[in-house]
C-alpha cells in the first residue's frame, strides 16, 4: 500500500507490480517474525530445561495424553505405510524377479524415510495441533495471564514440559512405527508376491542394511520433533482473536511443522550421507 | 445430536470395563462412519441437484488451490531431492548403476508419490483451513443461522469447497509431481552425476501407472473437503471446540489418505500387475 502512493504517476501497472513486490516481502517478513520468535521461544525453553525448572506433573500428564493416546493412530498408519511400501515395490521385484531383495527394498525406505516421515505427519496432526488448541484457548481465555498474576513461570509450567513430551512422543512412535511398518510389509510380501516373511526378514538382516539405517530414521524423528514442538508451541502462545484465531493458529502450527519437517527431513538427509 | 451421544458415552468411559470401552469406541467409530457417509450423499446430491453458485466456487479455488501452490512446490521440491538422493544411496549399495534411476523415479511418483504424499500436503494444508473455517462458523452459530433461513449448510458450504477440491487436487498434483521430478533430476545431477537427458526418461510410465496415478488423484480430492467438512460442521464447544476439530480434520483426513492409498495401490497392482 505504502509503495503505491510514491509513484502514482505511473498508472495502475506499477501500483499492482508494486502491491505484488509489498505481498512478496510482507511475507518475507512474517516468515523472518516467525523463525525469530521460535528462537527466542527454543532458548527461553532451553534454559528451563537446562536448570530443570520443569514441571514433572505436567511432563507425565502430557506424555500420557499424547503418546499413550496417540497409538491407535500410529499403529494404523505403520501398518498401512509398510504395506503400501511393499505394493511399490512389487512391480520391481517381480520385473527382476529379485524375491530376496524385498526386505531390502521396503526396509531401506521404511527406516530412512518413509517411517519417520509419516510418523512426524500423523503426530503433528495429532499431537502438534491439539497442543496448540490447548495453549490458544488458554491464551484467549486469559489463563496465561492468570499464572503470571500468580507468580508462576508459564514457560516451565506449561511449555517447557509440553516441549520435552512432544519430541520423546515423536521418538518413541517411530521406534514403535519401524517395527509395525516392517511388520505390515513382510505380511503383505507374503499375501502379494507369495514372499514368506522368512525370506523378507532374511532380506533385512543380510548385511545391506545395518544399525545406521535405523539410527539415521531415529535421528531425523528427533530433529522433526523439535520443529513439531517449537511450532504448536509457538503458533499456541501467539493466538489472538477468539475462537477463529485458535482455528488459524492450528492451520499455521500444521502446515509450519509439515514444511519444516521436509526442509529438515533433506537437510539431515544430505548431512549424514550414506 | 451424535456430539452430545458422543460427549455422555466419554463420561461414562470411566465406568466400563476394557470391553465396555471397545464397545463405546466402536459405537462412536459406527456412528462417525454413517454421518460422514451422509455428509458424502448429500454433497453428492446437492453438486447435481442444488444451486448454482459459480463466485463461490472460484472463490474457494482461489483459496484451495492458488494459495497452496507455494506450500506444496516447497515441501514437494525438497521431497523430490530427498527421495532422489535416498534411492540413489540405495542403489549405489547393489548396483552402482544410475541410466534408470530417472525412470524407475518418475514411475514411482506418477503411481504413488506425487498423488499421496501431495495429497498428505493438501490434507494438513487445506483440511485445516475448511475444518477451522467451518467450525469457527459452527461455534458462532453462524450455521444455525443458514438452517434458519432453510439453507442447508451442506449446500452452501461444503458444495463450493467440493467441487473446487476436486478440480484443485488434480493441478495441484500434477504441479507437485512436476515440481518433484525437477528437482530430483537436478540433485541426481549434482550428487550422482546423471546427466539430465538420462534422467528424463519416460519409458517406464504406461497407462497402468498413468490410471492409478490420477485414481488417486480423484479419490483424494474427494475426501479431503468430505472429511475435513464433516469434522467442520460436527463442531461444538467454544474456541477450544474450533481447535479439537481442525486437529481432528488433519488426522482423520491423512488417515483417509493412507487408507485410500492402500487399496487403491492394491487394486491398482492386481489390475496393472507388472
Amino acid at each position: 500500500m505504502a509503495a503505491q502512493t510514491t509513484n502514482p504517476s505511473k498508472g495502475g501497472e506499477p501500483g499492482a507490480f508494486a502491491a505484488f513486490l509489498a505481498s512478496i516481502g510482507g511475507g518475507f517478513l512474517s516468515a523472518a517474525q516467525t523463525t525469530g520468535g521460535m528462537t527466542i521461544l527454543l532458548a527461553r525453553i532451553l534454559s528451563r530445561v537446562l536448570r530443570i525448572k520443569v514441571d514433572g506433573r505436567e511432563l507425565w500428564k502430557n506424555l500420557y495424553k499424547m503418546a499413550v493416546k496417540s497409538l491407535p493412530i500410529v499403529v494404523v498408519t505403520a501398518l498401512f505405510t509398510g504395506a503400501i511400501m511393499v505394493i511399490q515395490a512389487a512391480t520391481i521385484v517381480k520385473r527382476y524377479g529379485a524375491e530376496g531383495l524385498l526386505g531390502w527394498g521396503a526396509g531401506f525406505g521404511t527406516l530412512r524415510e518413509i517411517a519417520p516421515l509419516l510418523t512426524a505427519l500423523m503426530i503433528s496432526g495429532r499431537v502438534g495441533a491439539n497442543n496448540t488448541a490447548e495453549l490458544g484457548t488458554m491464551v484467549v481465555t486469559e489463563q496465561l495471564d492468570a499464572l503470571r498474576v500468580l507468580a508462576i513461570d508459564p514457560i516451565s509450567f506449561l511449555i517447557a514440559p509440553r516441549f520435552i513430551a512432544i519430541v520423546s512422543t515423536l521418538f518413541m512412535m517411530t521406534l514403535f512405527a519401524d517395527a509395525l511398518a516392517l511388520l505390515g510389509a513382510a505380511y503383505t510380501g507374503q499375501a502379494l508376491l507369495g514372499v514368506s516373511p522368512t525370506t523378507f526378514y532374511n532380506g533385512l538382516t543380510a548385511g545391506l542394511l545395518g544399525f545406521g539405517d535405523v539410527a539415521n530414521g531415529l535421528l531425523k524423528s528427533v530433529v522433526f520433533g523439535l520443529v513439531m514442538a517449537l511450532a504448536s508451541c509457538y503458533f499456541g502462545l501467539s493466538t489472538s482473536g477468539g475462537a477463529p484465531g485458535v482455528g488459524r493458529a492450528v492451520n499455521a502450527t500444521v502446515v509450519t511443522s509439515a514444511a519444516g519437517v521436509f526442509v529438515l527431513d533433506y537437510l539431515v538427509s544430505f548431512a549424514l550421507g550414506g | 445430536m451424535s456430539n452430545q451421544v458422543g460427549t455422555l458415552e466419554k463420561q461414562e468411559h470411566e465406568e466400563l470395563g476394557p470391553v465396555g470401552l471397545l464397545g463405546a469406541a466402536a459405537i462412536d467409530l459406527y456412528i462417525g462412519g454413517r454421518e460422514l457417509y451422509s455428509v458424502f450423499v448429500r454433497t453428492l446430491f446437492y453438486t447435481f441437484r442444488g444451486r448454482r453458485d459459480k463466485g463461490a466456487v472460484l472463490h474457494q479455488m482461489y483459496e484451495i488451490g492458488n494459495r497452496s501452490v507455494f506450500f506444496i512446490s516447497t515441501t514437494m521440491g525438497f521431497l523430490g531431492m530427498i527421495l532422489v538422493y535416498q534411492s540413489g544411496l540405495q542403489a549405489k549399495r547393489v548396483v552402482p548403476e544410475f541410466t534408470m534411476l530417472g525412470a524407475t523415479y518418475l514411475e514411482l511418483l506418477v503411481r504413488d508419490f506425487a498423488a499421496s504424499l501431495g495429497a498428505l500436503m493438501l490434507a494438513t494444508r487445506v483440511g485445516a483451513g475448511i475444518a477451522a473455517e467451518i467450525g469457527s462458523m459452527v461455534v458462532t452459530e453462524q450455521v444455525d443461522a443458514l438452517r434458519m433461513c432453510a439453507a442447508d449448510p451442506i449446500d452452501f458450504l461444503i458444495v463450493p469447497r467440493f467441487l473446487a477440491s476436486m478440480v484443485m487436487t488434480f493441478c495441484l498434483i500434477i504441479w507437485a509431481g512436476t515440481v518433484a521430478f525437477v528437482a530430483g533430476g537436478l540433485t541426481a545431477y549434482a550428487a550422482f552425476d546423471v546427466p539430465l537427458q538420462t534422467f528424463f526418461n519416460m519409458a517406464l510410465v504406461d497407462v497402468g501407472d498413468l490410471s492409478i496415478g490420477l485414481a488417486k488423484c480423484l479419490a483424494y480430492g474427494v475426501a479431503i473437503p468430505i472429511v475435513s467438512g464433516y469434522c467442520g460442521l460436527s463442531t461444538f464447544g467454544g474456541s477450544e471446540g474450533v481447535g479439537w476439530a481442525t486437529t481432528r480434520a488433519v488426522v482423520n483426513t491423512s488417515l483417509a489418505i493412507i487408507i485410500l492409498n492402500f487399496f487403491i495401490s492394491g487394486a491398482g497392482f492386481l489390475i496393472f500387475p507388472g
